[in-house]
């Protein structure tokens, strides 16, 4: 999973190297190990880099980008022919971005709108093969660029602006905030947004696909800061840790979150049953993200360096441990065994703030592995030995509906064994 | 009754839609600088006919008067104030409606109208400091932080910069660009010889912006109702600042989003302001007048800047509403017996204006400019909608052409913004670009999802400044300079 940006200068006197990196920070939750930058230089180049912090490049006017994690490939793609160049920047791993570059430069040689290329070649793709197209980004040597939301809706696209001066689209609302800017408006599925220097339209590739919002943007990828389709993503990890207080059967004495995550849970949870909410570990180096991970060695590092725990509120003490959701557990495992061994704790109730995951996600949205799964392998009693936990709960698939209808949203359930929630 | 329209474009044309069905039974005369296919078709069917003259120039006009011999003169655009044309037909005896050159300096001279805003204290005023030279305006913009840079003359809805600047990892991106903009903007407004101040600086502020239009006769102030427009060239309210793209009014006196209490509020700032500028200029103001607002968490109504006519497109909205004979009020303005006149308006109603322009407005004229269109006018009436021709002329082979600016503006009219935004939004399709040149306009105007984003806003500025109001805080903003002092002044930067 990649985050998306595009930063499109109106006026010709801005130069956008800084604001290009301060918006692949504000996406880095959603992939830190690479990025990548397209911009018309020349045709059309594309500069792949690792560590954003310390970028310079020499940026004008526009740029599209992503940050991305190492597990991603085929995340863009350049082509040129003749006088025609463009660049196209995936959300996720595509295998079809080859191809799919490729006739959109035959499209466009056709002698069609760059805009009416891009909605030909959408469809043909669309009808061709099963996989669904992820959220696009295109970027024309004729400076134009084309941000467009995927048909599925799996994944968000926000339209935000800088005054009279720049659009700015993201895979996230926070990038538009931390630019500055304005968020605009959401886009919806199959929607997008053309840009060139003296037009800039909306359009709509209407090709409904009933499918809903991945369920994991809200629970995971998002930041708690971000706005989704119009919801807090906090206000809802709040309302989710409610709910998963009603599995409680047991006394505790403290209400503590996996960080960074699941901390709106807890806090959720804490206030709904009235015990203190503890901050319990505390992260060293910058945050990464462990699941977005691919190297299972550099999971574990990532893992460890978040853990170091606040032993004096911690021992001795009945807990309720808080995790958004499980996939393999070994995070968890790592949590209990710190919080067994190294600090002593009396008794760890474990509530995931989903339901188990049962299997693949058939978008490639999450790339999650049958046989790595923990709820899709082990029984609720062998996890619970594997785990060291005194209890082990986790949100029904009812729970998560009601929620998601609270807040007029609709997810897509597959990889949890339904179609939706909500709706 | 023999009226003459002076202007071109598409508020011309609102007007004399607006004039035409006054029982007065008006002949129209029109002196326009290009030949508006809309406005010379009003002249024709009013009896009148139409000139072609350059219309800042006092003695071309007069000429054109004198030969047409009008009982009224109305002046739509603010450019002939500007040049006097207004003072010189006084001059001569003639009965005009339209600001003088000396009332129309508070759209001119946005450093006038600030400054006297705040001589006279009046609610609604904005912090801002104007330069004559360029260095000086470089040396201050160092330390300015949050602020919108602005041409210090009326320059034709072009050249406002919004730089909102509140985080300090940009700042140092943002002052490129206000120091590079300060000397672009210098060297743009040196062509102007008619002031001394070129730029401005100002405070930024946000919330959401609306138009309160006014016809006066010096005394009585008659109010308009409330129009918003929207200056983004592209949808949801991106892209650089054009004109308007247009606009929207109702239902009744208000708009959706602007209470009784705001809308009073806004309304006394206008007659206060009009007190003070008659009293400075010792000229009474017979015309139109409006104020050009914003509801801020800093003031509430706070002001943006003046127009010395009607909104363009503002007016537009009027067309469907007004009950009242127009021309008679404007008639009545002209002649100072407006007290006592009550303007009546269809209360049920609400109006949508969309305004379609080439590609190219407003940053590119040269690109915009030359384009044949057509306009099925026809089938824009039948869905309920009338059209007005703003920056498109005809030319000696009969067909249209584009010059550079909006070029055609549709008004529609229903019970409710989502029947109107409907009507709209099939009226725009009868607008064909005949040599494949993109006409573009905004699809977002009017409809539900930008309406009630406004009205989120509202309430976000009404409680904060609501919660200034409690504290004493309306209108002012400290800073703190350690070493220095406490200022009362926001234009300064939080890192200096
Ligand atoms: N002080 C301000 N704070 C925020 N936005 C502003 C400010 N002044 C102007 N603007 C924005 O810029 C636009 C144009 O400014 P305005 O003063 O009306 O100049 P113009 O003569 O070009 O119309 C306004 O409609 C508003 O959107
Ligand atoms: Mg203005």
């Amino acid at each position: 999973m990649s985050g998306l940006l595009t930063v499109y200068a109106f006026d010709e006197l801005w130069s956008l190297p800084n604001i290009v990196r301060y918006g692949l920070i504000a996406l880095q939750h959603r992939g830190s190990q690479k990025y990548v930058i397209c911009l018309p230089s020349n045709g059309v180049k594309c500069i792949e880099g690792e560590d954003i912090e310390i970028s310079n490049y020499a940026i004008d006017h526009l740029a599209v980008l992503a940050s991305y994690s190492d597990k991603e490939d085929n995340i863009f793609y350049v082509e040129s022919d003749n006088d025609k160049s463009i660049a196209v920047i995936a959300e996720r791993s595509w295998s079809k971005i080859y191809e799919f570059t490729h006739e959109l430069l035959n499209e466009m040689k056709k002698g069609e709108s760059s805009l009416e290329a891009f909605k030909t070649t959408i469809l043909a793709f669309n009808k061709e093969f099963d996989e669904a197209i992820p959220s696009l980004q295109i970027i024309t040597n004729f400076r134009e660029v084309i941000a467009w939301r995927n048909f599925h809706g799996l994944t968000p696209l926000v339209l935000g602006s800088y005054g009279f001066d720049m659009a700015i689209v993201s895979s996230e609302s926070i990038a538009v905030d931390i630019l500055g800017g304005d968020v605009k408006k959401f886009l919806g599925p199959g929607e997008g947004l053309y840009m060139s220097r003296y037009l800039t339209k909306s359009f709509l590739i209407d090709k409904y696909i009933d499918c809903g919002l991945c369920l994991f943007e809200m629970l995971y990828l998002a930041r708690h800061d971000a706005i989704i389709n119009g919801v807090s993503v906090y206000e809802f990890r709040k309302a989710i840790g409610k709910e998963l207080a009603q599995y409680l059967d047991k006394e505790v004495d403290i209400v503590v979150g996996v960080p960074e995550t699941a901390l709106p849970y807890a806090i959720g949870f804490a206030q709904k049953i009235g015990k203190p909410f503890e901050l319990a570990f505390v992260a060293t180096g910058g945050r990464r993200r462990s699941m977005l991970l691919g190297d299972p060695f550099e999971k574990m590092v990532a893992i460890h360096l978040k853990m170091n725990p606040i032993k004096s509120i911690l021992e001795g003490k009945r807990i309720a441990l808080i995790d958004d959701s499980m996939v393999t557990g070994a995070t968890l495992k790592t949590v209990s065994q710190i919080l067994r061994f190294r600090i002593g704790v009396r008794e760890l109730h474990l509530f995931i703030a989903s339901p188990p995951l049962a299997s693949i996600c058939p978008f490639m949205v999450m790339k999650l592995d049958v046989q790595n799964l923990l709820a899709a392998n082990l029984s609720n009693d062998l996890a619970k030995s594997y785990l060291e936990v005194d209890s082990l709960h986790w949100l029904s698939k009812d729970n998560v509906n009601q929620v998601a209808k609270r807040f007029s949203l609709k997810f897509c359930g597959k990889c949890f064994g339904v179609d939706f929630f909500g709706g | 009754m023999k009226v003459l329209l002076i202007g071109s474009g598409g508020r011309e044309h609102a007007l004399a839609k607006l004039i035409k069905r006054s029982l007065l039974e008006p002949r129209l005369f029109i002196a326009m600088d290009y030949r508006n296919p809309g406005l010379e078709r009003e002249a024709i069917e009013r009896n009148g006919m139409a000139y072609i003259v350059n219309l800042i120039d006092p003695m071309a006009i007069a000429k054109v008067v004198e030969e047409v011999s009008p009982d009224l003169i109305i002046i739509g655009p603010e450019e002939p104030q500007f040049h006097g044309v207004v003072d010189a037909l006084r001059e001569k005896g003639f009965t005009v409606f339209g600001a003088s050159r000396r009332c129309a300096e508070i759209e001119k001279s946005k450093v006038y109208a600030r400054t006297l805003m705040w001589r006279h204290s009046i609610d609604g005023r904005l912090y801002f400091k104007a330069f004559r030279s360029i260095e000086e305006a470089k040396k201050f913009i160092e330390f300015a932080g949050d602020i919108v840079i602005k041409p210090a003359r009326q320059a034709g809805g072009k050249g406002v910069k919004v730089l909102k600047d509140a985080q300090a990892y940009l700042a140092k991106d943002r002052l490129e660009v206000k120091k590079n903009y300060v000397e672009k903007l210098f060297a743009e407004m040196d062509s102007y010889k008619d002031i001394d101040y070129k730029i401005l600086v100002e405070q930024r502020v946000e919330g959401v912006e609306y138009t309160a239009m006014v016809v006066t006769d010096g005394e009585t102030v008659l109010p308009l109702p409330l129009v918003q427009d929207h200056p983004h060239a592209f949808e949801f309210d991106i892209g650089p600042e054009t004109g308007g793209m247009g606009s929207i009014q109702g239902p009744g006196w208000l708009l959706p989003f602007v209470t009784f209490d705001e809308y009073r509020k806004t309304f006394e700032i206008i007659s206060n302001v009009l007190k003070v500028l008659q009293t400075e200029v010792r000229e009474p103001y017979v015309g139109a007048f409006a104020g050009q607002m914003m509801l801020t968490g800093f003031w509430g109504p706070t002001v943006i800047e003046f127009y010395s006519r009607f909104g363009d497109p503002e007016l537009s909205n009027i067309i469907p509403v007004v009950e009242s004979d127009f021309l008679e009020i404007l008639d009545r303005a002209a002649n100072r017996r407006l007290s006592s006149v009550k303007l009546m308006i269809d209360e049920s109603i609400v109006t949508i204006v969309k305004a379609i322009a080439p590609a190219g407005y407003p940053d590119n004229r040269k690109l915009a400019s030359g384009h044949p269109v057509y306009i099925d006018e026809a089938r824009i009436r039948e869905i309920g909608c009338e059209t007005l021709y703003a920056s498109v002329e005809r030319r000696a082979d009969g067909k249209l052409y584009t010059k550079g600016s909006r070029a055609i503006e549709i008004v529609c009219k229903g019970d409710s913004y989502e029947e109107v935004y409907k009507k709209s939004e099939l009226a725009v399709n009868f607008v064909y670009s005949l040599d494949g040149h993109p006409l573009f306009y905004r699809r977002d105007i009017g409809s539900e999802e930008l309406l009630s984003n406004r009205m989120r806003i509202a309430e976000k500025v009404r409680t904060v400044y609501r919660s200034r109001v409690a504290n004493g805080l309306l209108g002012k903003m400290l800073v703190w300079i350690p070493g220095e002092g406490v200022f009362d002044n926001p234009l300064i930067s939080f890192v200096r």
